[in-house]
C-alpha cells in the first residue's frame, strides 16, 4: 500500500494526497493498491507547483487497524518532532497518533530515496 | 557591541524588500522551485521535515539585549515560543512560515540581524571565543578582528561563490573554546617577538565525511597584515579547489591533496601579489576597536556577600564551580548560561526565558550576551556580588543547570527530529545521556566529559571532536549510533576513532555509562576521560562496551 506524500509551498507543512487535493492527516490521506493508480496521482501531484514541494510515494503497512508509513523518517514526518510531543500534527491526539506511534516497520524511505534520484 | 551605520541598514532593508518579491514571485508561480531554492537559502530559509526553518546569524555569537528580545518576539509571533542555539552560534526557527519569512527578515534587520550568508558556499558567520572581552587567559579582543571579517567578508563578490562554504574562526586564548582547529581558516592570536600580536593561520580543518585537523601554514601573521592574507588563502581556494564534486569540494581536501606546505608555497606567492594593499588601514581597524572597548567596568568593585553564600548554599556552589568562569578583571565573573537542562533540548530555549536572559544582561551584564558552539549562552561580565542574584533568576526558569563542560552538557544536532538529510536522531539519544547522569555529584564526579552527536554523516553536532562522539546512522531503515573515542575541539585537536560496530538507540546510554565507568577504574589522579583514553587507549573501553555482546 502506498500513499502519496509533499510538503506545501506556503507553510511547508506536511501533506497527504486525497483525490486531487492535499489533507493534512495521514489518516484521512488517499491509499493506493495499484502501482498504476499511485504513479498516476504522483505525476498528477508533480504538476502542483504552487501548492506543493517534492511529491513523493510512501509505503505504507497495517499498524493497530491504521495505516502507517513503512520508513522510521515518514513517521515522524507525519507525527511531528519526538521531543516536543505538543508540535506538529501528534499534538491532536488519539488512535490514528497512537497507532503511529506503536507501528514498527523499518525501512528507507524509498519513495524519497526515487527522488534523490531524480535529481 | 559594533553597530550598525546607515549604509548597513539600507543593504538590509533593500535585502529584505527583494526577498519579499521574490517570495511573492514564487507563490504566484513566476518562480520554480529550482529557481527560488538558492534564493531563499540565501536568506537563510531551509525547508525541513515539518515546516521551513529559518537560521539566523548571531555575528560571532555577540548579542544585546534589545536583540534577544527581538528574538523572543519572533518566536512568539512566528514560531512556536522557542528557538534554537546550535553549533555554528546562531539561532534557528523551526516553525516557519513562507509568507511569514520576508516578515520576520524585516524584524531582524530593525535590530541589525539578518540571515544573510547563513547558508550557500560563501563565508559564513565568525566563530569567535565566546569568553572574547572578559577571558582572564586573553591576549586582546579577537571581536574586533571577528567584525571586520563580517564587514569585509558581507557580500564579497570574489568570495560569495566559493566552491564549498567556508567557516572562520578567531580566538585569542591559549584555551581554544571555538574549535578552530576544525573550522576551514583557524586564527589563533598571538604575541610576536616585536611585542606585537599577530596571528596563527591554520587552514583546511574541518569535519563532515572526511574530517581533517587543520595543518598550520603561517606561525605568524602580523596582524596588520590580515586581510590581504585571507584574500590570497581564499583566492588560491576559489582558483583550485573542485567543484566537481561536492564531497570533495571544502578547502580541507584541496589543502590534504596539495600538502599543507605546497598549499602554504601557493598562498604566499598570492599574497605577494596582494600586497599590503589589500590590507585593512589601522585607522578603520581602531575605529571598529572602538566598538568593543566597554566603559561601564568599576575598577575593583566589593564582591559583596559572593563569599558567604557561596559557603553557605551548596547548590550555588555547585554553580559557580562549574558556570562561573574566570574574568580578567578583578571582581567580575563569566556566567555560563547552561541550555542543557536535563531532558530537555539541547539548544532550545523559550521565548520567556530568551527575555529573561535579555533583562539579566541589561542590569547585571553590561547588555552583552554571548552564544556558544557548545549551544549555551553567556553573560561575560557580571560583578561577583550579582552572581547570586543572577543564579537565582537563572535557576528559576530552569537556566542553572551547573553542567557546563560535564557529561549532560551535551552537543546534539537537530537529527531525524527536523532535519530532512539525518539518519537518525540525535537529541532524544542526548537526552537519555543527560538523564542517566542527571545527579550533579555523580556529573561532577566524572568531570570534563565531552559528548557530541550528529543525526548524519554531514556532522553537525560535532560528533567527531567529541570525547565520545556519536553518529547515528541508518541501517535498512534502523537508526543506529556509531561511537568514536578521543576527539577534541579544543587546543588539543583530535578526531576521534571509531570505537566497534554501530550499536541500536537502546544500547548507546547504556554504552555511555560503560565506557564511563571504565574510565572510572582505569583513571590515575587529575585525569580527565580524554588523559585516561590516551594513556590507556581504545581497549578497556572497547571492552566494556562490546564484551557483553560475545
Ligand atoms: C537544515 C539543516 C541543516 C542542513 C541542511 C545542514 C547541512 C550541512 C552539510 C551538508 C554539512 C557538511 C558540509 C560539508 O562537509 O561540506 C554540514 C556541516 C556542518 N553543519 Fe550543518 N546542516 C544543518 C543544520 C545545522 C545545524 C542545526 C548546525 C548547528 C547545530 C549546523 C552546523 C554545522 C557544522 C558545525 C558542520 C560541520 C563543520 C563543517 O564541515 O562545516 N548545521 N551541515
Ligand atoms: S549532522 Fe546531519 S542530521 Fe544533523 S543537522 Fe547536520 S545534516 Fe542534519
Amino acid at each position: 500500500m502506498k500513499a502519496l506524500t509533499a510538503n506545501r509551498l506556503s507553510d511547508g507543512e506536511v501533506v497527504f494526497w486525497k483525490d486531487g487535493t492535499w489533507v493534512e492527516r495521514l489518516s484521512e490521506a488517499q491509499v493506493f493498491s495499484d502501482e498504476a493508480g499511485a504513479g498516476e496521482a504522483e505525476a498528477s501531484a508533480r504538476t502542483q507547483r504552487t501548492v506543493v514541494i517534492d511529491p513523493y510515494l510512501i509505503d505504507l503497512v497495517d499498524s493497530a487497524g491504521f495505516w502507517a508509513p513503512v520508513s522510521y523518517r515518514e513517521r515522524i514526518r507525519a507525527l511531528g518532532p519526538t521531543n516536543h510531543e505538543l508540535h506538529g500534527k501528534q499534538a491532536e491526539g488519539g488512535g490514528a497518533v497512537e497507532a503511529l506511534r506503536q507501528a514498527h516497520g523499518a525501512a528507507r524511505s524509498s519513495g524519497r530515496v526515487n527522488l534523490i534520484r531524480r535529481k | 557591541m559594533y553597530r550598525y551605520d546607515a549604509i548597513d541598514r539600507a543593504v538590509l532593508a533593500d535585502r529584505t524588500a527583494e526577498f519579499r518579491d521574490q517570495v511573492r514571485r514564487r507563490l504566484a508561480g513566476e518562480l520554480t522551485e529550482d529557481q527560488f531554492k538558492p534564493l531563499r537559502l540565501m536568506n537563510g530559509l531551509y525547508l525541513q521535515l515539518h515546516a521551513y526553518m529559518l537560521r539566523v546569524a548571531v555575528p560571532y555569537g555577540s548579542l544585546n539585549p534589545v536583540q534577544m528580545r527581538a528574538l523572543a518576539d519572533i518566536a512568539r509571533r512566528f514560531d512556536r515560543g522557542y528557538g534554537h542555539f546550535t553549533t555554528r552560534t546562531n539561532i534557528q526557527f523551526n516553525w516557519v512560515k513562507l509568507d511569514d519569512a520576508p516578515d520576520i527578515l524585516d524584524a531582524l534587520a530593525a535590530v541589525d540581524l539578518h540571515a544573510i550568508q547563513t547558508s550557500g558556499n560563501c563565508i559564513r558567520n565568525v566563530t569567535a571565543d565566546p569568553y572574547a572581552g572578559a577571558a582572564a587567559d586573553e591576549l586582546e579582543d579577537p571581536r574586533v578582528w571577528c567584525e571586520a571579517i563580517r564587514q569585509w567578508s558581507s557580500l564579497h563578490p570574489e568570495f560569495s561563490f566559493l566552491p564549498r562554504k567556508f567557516k572562520i574562526a578567531v580566538t585569542a586564548s591559549p584555551h581554544d573554546r571555538t574549535a578552530a582547529k576544525v573550522h576551514d581558516i583557524g586564527l589563533l592570536l598571538r604575541r610576536g617577538r616585536d611585542g606585537e600580536t599577530g596571528f596563527e593561520v591554520i587552514v583546511g580543518g574541518g569535519m563532515g565525511r572526511t574530517p581533517y585537523v587543520g595543518p598550520t601554514i603561517r606561525a605568524y601573521l602580523p596582524s596588520d597584515r590580515l586581510f590581504s592574507y585571507l584574500e590570497a588563502i581564499l583566492r588560491v581556494y576559489n582558483r583550485h579547489g573542485r567543484r566537481d564534486n561536492i564531497y570533495k569540494a571544502r578547502i580541507k581536501i584541496l589543502v590534504a591533496a596539495l600538502g599543507a606546505e605546497a598549499f602554504a608555497r601557493e598562498v604566499e606567492a598570492e599574497w605577494e601579489k596582494i600586497g599590503p594593499e589589500g590590507d585593512l588601514p589601522r585607522a578603520e581597524i581602531d575605529r571598529i576597536g572602538a566598538a568593543f572597548t566597554n566603559p561601564d567596568f568599576v575598577a575593583d568593585p566589593a564582591s559583596g556577600d559572593f563569599e558567604a553564600r557561596r559557603a553557605a548554599e551548596p547548590a550555588f556552589a555547585r554553580f559557580v564551580r562549574n558556570n562561573l568562569k574566570a574574568h580578567i578583571r578583578p571582581g567580575y565573573g563569566i556566567v555560563d548560561i547552561s541550555l542543557k537542562g536535563i531532558g530537555e533540548t539541547p539548544g532550545d530555549i523559550s521565548a520567556d526565558q530568551m527575555d529573561l536572559v535579555a533583562d539579566l544582561a541589561e542590569r547585571f551584564g553590561q547588555g552583552d550576551i554571548r552564544s556558544t558552539h557548545e549551544q549555551n549562552l553567556v553573560l561575560p561580565h557580571v560583578r561577583l556580588e550579582h552572581v547570586h542574584e543572577v543564579w537565582k533568576a537563572l535557576d528559576a526558569a530552569g537556566l542553572a543547570t551547573p553542567n557546563i563542560n560535564l557529561i549532560s552538557d551535551i552537543i546534539a544536532c537537530p537529527g531525524l527530529d527536523y532535519c530532512a538529510l539525518a539518519n537518525a536522531r540525535a537529541i532524544c539519544v542526548a537526552q537519555d545521556i543527560a538523564r542517566r547522569f542527571e545527579t550533579p555529584e555523580r556529573a561532577e564526579a566524572i568531570g570534563e566529559f565531552k559528548i557530541k552527536i550528529s543525526g548524519c554523516i554531514n556532522a553537525c553536532g560535532h560528533h567527531h571532536v567529541g570525547h565520545i562522539g556519536i553518529l547515528g546512522v541508518d541501517k535498512k531503515g534502523e537508526e543506529f549510533y556509531q561511537l568514536t573515542l578521543g576527539g577534541s575541539g579544543a587546543e588539543d585537536a583530535a578526531v576521534g576513532k571509531m570505537l566497534g560496530p554501530a550499536l541500536p538507540i537502546d544500547r548507546v546510554t547504556d554504552a555511555v555509562e560503560a565506557i564511563v565507568d571504565a574510565y572510572l577504574r582505569e583513571r590515575r589522579e587529575g585525569e580527565r576521560f580524554l588523559d585516561t583514553l590516551r594513556r590507556t587507549g581504545d581497549a578497556p573501553f572497547k571492552e566494556a562496551v562490546y564484551a557483553e555482546a560475545h
